[in-house]
């Protein structure tokens, strides 16, 4: 019998990228710790050459070159790095799935700060309840855009990360802005 | 205390795989060698069905497990599953593969000949007994022809598209990195034209051959004549990351092309798989041919015949039946008991013959 | 680019034996199946060496999840000890280093076939369910297109007129285990063949469930405090086993889900099905201290 492999510290740290990823999808708006701040580990963790990916910000390119993935217009991405927005449009077009496969709409990574600005109060799966979250830096209309691209189970789930803390949105959540 | 004395899971499962080898013993490298070399269309077979073609590895399945198919094949696939793919070669096209044998039976003679080639279609099978006896099984020598025949062909349905009896597949440009790999994505429906084949290609000979010989006699809607089945080795080119094309050896594959006439055309059907298959190839062109437009739940429609060939999942659903299941078996005998109770409460002479759910039962799980 | 960038140093097997490749497709594909809860997700499903059939869906999902630090929870029919779950387990401790567990509260991670533990899991557990058949629709439609498009437009109308044919014939739902239900109010699922007992404890968990089926390449998910309702009719109410009033006759532990085993005098004795609640009942029977948390049924009945 072979004997027990060790885990690389890149097998190591895309595990514990994607615990953060998989608990804060099913509770959002709890923060969860990725292992490194920005983007990467979720890069490491979920991509490679199947895939196909927009990001709007430059820096997170060669990072994302490395895993292999395709680069893609925004409506064909299945994974879409934002970085801090300015404006809510890229949102009208990023892709939503279909009815026969909803898994198709994209996963979408926002870059944020949580615990300041605008306060939004989440009710659905993965709530006990309701949760109320500060995501500041979202761009006017950020919310009103996602609601108009929503045709539940067809959607986009988010990500929010700030510095090493991740936030997950699915489309599963209703979100009321206060 | 009662319950620990039972935990005896770990050394019974144990147990049993040392029971089950104890009968073939040990092996070595000279095993592996011996079957490999004694037989080489059971390694065809294997390595067709495992989708890995590595003749050592096929040999060392089949030494692993005493020759259980299933399991053997379910060994390389998951062998191969966790190896990294470098390199997609480039496509094979059919007038490049270095043919052995290739015979039509739609013509007697073709452009580029009929090459009867290796085969035991007219041998007549007689058990060889005396080498039980201690006889020497020496088989004749092949004595060459005077002119070769030609090692490159095309297809004998190029011929036919060129008059005009056939209209050939589209061309499709995918560069081979982005052929769709099934290994890689789930299979969906209407399936992908490169999942199709390559599910064909890997699917398990006899469960081809019962759907494919369904549709024969049959089942299907169209009748099968075999236009072209060629026995052949491919030439594997990849390219080097710095840009040059190399051969990265030669692969044994068959294929194999099916038509039948559908208006003033012809339809065609087919198969292609590692290693030389003869049956799987035509059984499973067969299928292909008869594919479009079959009817939903017919033995003839893709999504039918591609989930219920593939061998590793219909033989490891087929052997977990062996799994105890007396948590559903209980919640069932509950709803069965309930229903009865409710049935002699309501008349108190209620005849016995009646069964209780005659509904459709739940699907086995 | 040079081959050694498109491959890593070789190694006779990658830590918990699927490579990136295999772990990066179930992650992404297990985000999906959180964010459209009871929807099934199709997966390639990558071979491992265990038989389709026999929890490679579940094995996957377990290997992605763990690191060395995971304590692993392996059941089959709720036993620890039953011989599949002592294969899997073994294998997980083998690939991936865990530690293993039989007590539900130290488990991390709990893959299970048949089965949900009768002590109720906490937030940071996961569990994960073994499924043969993931299509609730296959007795009213076999045909998988079909049947997602089916799903596509909620159309569970065939689904519910065969149960109405059941009542109608058998006076109640003839459905045993794998009962079918609502998940947040718009997919119908499997929740897997747990008995009807175990599905109440789906509803509004504080756990995340993970439902993989290998074999048939779709996985999908229950979130915490996710809706998880039967299909029932509000004239013919749900109805679990009717094991409340059962007494294990090896632990003497009540209203729990039952082994029935048959007696040669034609009567039938009961075990408890949750073989370590059964373990914990007896340590602490005979004074080796309590270490039973707490149940999701309390005195054999699930409080609503």
């Amino acid at each position: 019998m072979l004997a027990t492999p060790a885990p690389s510290p890149a097998e190591t740290r895309d595990n514990a990228a994607f615990d953060a990823l998989l608990w804060a999808m099913s509770r959002p708006g709890v923060p969860r710790d990725l292992p490194e701040p920005g983007e990467g580990t979720v890069i490491t963790a979920l991509l490679d050459r199947e895939c196909l990916v927009y990001s709007a910000d430059p820096l997170l390119m060669p990072e994302i070159m490395r895993t292999g993935a395709e680069l893609a217009d925004i409506d064909r991405a299945d994974h879409v790095f934002l970085g801090a927005m300015t404006a809510s449009d890229p949102l009208a077009a990023v892709a939503i799935g279909s009815d026969n496969y909803p898994d198709d709409g994209a996963t979408v990574i926002v870059r944020a700060s949580l615990g300041s600005g605008a306060a939004v109060r989440l009710t659905g799966p993965g709530i006990d309840g309701a949760v109320t979250v500060q995501l500041g830096g979202m761009p006017d209309g950020f919310w009103k855009a996602r609601a108009a691209r929503l045709r539940y189970p067809m959607g986009f789930d988010l990500f929010f990360v700030d510095g090493a803390r991740a936030v997950g949105v699915p489309r599963s959540t209703n979100v009321e802005e206060m | 205390m009662a319950y620990v004395a039972t935990r005896g899971g770990e050394r019974a499962i144990e147990q049993s795989e040392r029971l089950f080898r104890e009968e073939m013993g040990g092996f070595d490298r000279d095993r592996v060698e011996e079957v490999k070399k004694s037989l080489p269309y059971l390694i065809d077979r294997v390595m067709g069905e495992a989708s890995l073609y590595d003749e050592d590895l096929a040999a060392l399945a089949l030494a692993q497990t005493g020759g259980e198919l299933y399991e053997a094949v379910l060994l390389l696939r998951a062998w191969r599953t966790t190896q990294p793919r470098l390199q997609v070669a480039e496509p094979v096209e059919q007038d490049t593969l270095f043919t052995h044998r290739r015979i039509s039976a739609a013509f007697k003679d073709i452009p580029g000949g009929q090459v009867l080639g290796p085969t035991l279609d007219y041998a007549h099978r007689i058990l060889a007994t005396d080498v039980l006896q201690g006889a020497l099984y020496a088989p004749d020598p092949v004595e060459p022809a005077d002119t070769p025949s030609p090692a490159y062909q095309p297809s004998v349905s190029a011929w036919q598209s060129e008059n005009d009896l056939l209209d050939p597949p589209a061309d499709d440009p995918t560069k081979s990195n982005n052929i769709p790999d099934l290994t890689r994505e789930p299979l969906l429906f209407p399936s992908k034209r490169a999942h199709t084949l390559q599910s064909l290609a890997r699917a398990e000979t006899g469960g081809v051959l019962a759907l494919g010989y369904a549709a024969m006699r049959g089942y299907g809607q169209a009748h099968p004549t075999v236009n072209e089945l060629r026995l052949a080795e491919a030439e594997i080119a990849v390219t080097h990351p710095d840009g040059r094309q190399f051969s990265a050896g030669r692969v044994k594959v068959s294929q194999a092309e099916v038509v039948d006439k559908k208006g003033e055309k012809l339809s065609i059907g087919y198969a292609a798989t590692f290693g030389w298959n003869e049956v799987k190839c035509i059984a499973a062109a067969t299928l292909d041919l008869n594919s479009p437009g079959a009817e939903k739940g017919s033995a003839t429609e893709e999504e039918f015949f591609l989930y219920h060939t593939e061998g590793v999942e219909s033989s490891g659903f087929c052997i977990h039946f062996k799994l105890p299941h007396y948590v559903t078996f209980q919640s069932s005998l509950d709803a069965m008991r309930d229903a009865k109770a409710k049935k002699a409460a309501k008349a108190p002479e209620p005849s016995s013959s009646e069964a209780v759910g005659q509904t459709k039962s739940e699907p086995a799980e | 680019m040079s081959l050694s960038t498109l491959t890593k140093p070789w190694e006779a097997m990658s830590y918990g034996f699927l490579d990136g490749s295999a772990k990066r497709e179930l992650r992404r594909k297990m985000l999906k199946s959180v964010a459209v809860p009871g929807c099934q997700m199709p997966y390639a499903s990558r071979e491992v060496p265990m038989a389709r059939g026999w929890g490679t869906g579940g094995l996957q999902v377990s290997l992605t999840l763990v690191n060395p630090q995971t304590c692993v929870k392996v059941i089959d029919q709720g036993a620890d000890d039953s011989v599949n779950a002592a294969s899997i387990r073994r294998f997980i401790a083998q690939v991936a280093g865990t530690p293993t567990t039989m007590d539900t509260l130290e488990a991390d991670l709990i893959q299970s076939r048949h089965r949900i533990p009768e002590e109720i899991l906490r937030e940071d557990q996961v569990l994960v369910l073994q499924v043969p058949n993931p299509e609730p629709l296959r007795p009213v439609q076999p045909n998988m297109s079909i049947a997602r498009q089916m799903h596509a437009d909620a159309d569970y109308g065939r689904m519910w007129l065969q149960l109405y044919e059941q009542i109608v014939r058998s006076g109640r739902v003839m459905q045993g285990a794998s009962y079918p239900s609502l998940v947040n109010g718009r997919h119908v699922m499997t929740p897997s063949p747990i008995p009807r007992w175990d599905v109440p404890k789906l509803h509004m968990a504080r756990h995340l469930t993970i439902l993989s089926a290998g074999r048939e390449k779709r996985i999908f998910a229950v979130p915490p405090y996710t809706r998880v309702e039967p299909l029932v009719f509000s004239d013919v109410p749900y109805k679990v086993e009717e094991h409340g009033h059962l007494t294990c006759t090896r632990s003497g532990t009540r209203g729990f889900f039952m082994n029935e085993i048959p007696q040669d005098d034609g009567s039938s004795a009961f075990e408890v099905s949750d073989s370590e609640w059964g373990v914990k009942t007896i340590r602490a029977r005979d004074g080796d201290g309590e270490s039973r948390g707490e149940t999701w049924y309390k005195n054999g009945e699930m409080p609503q």
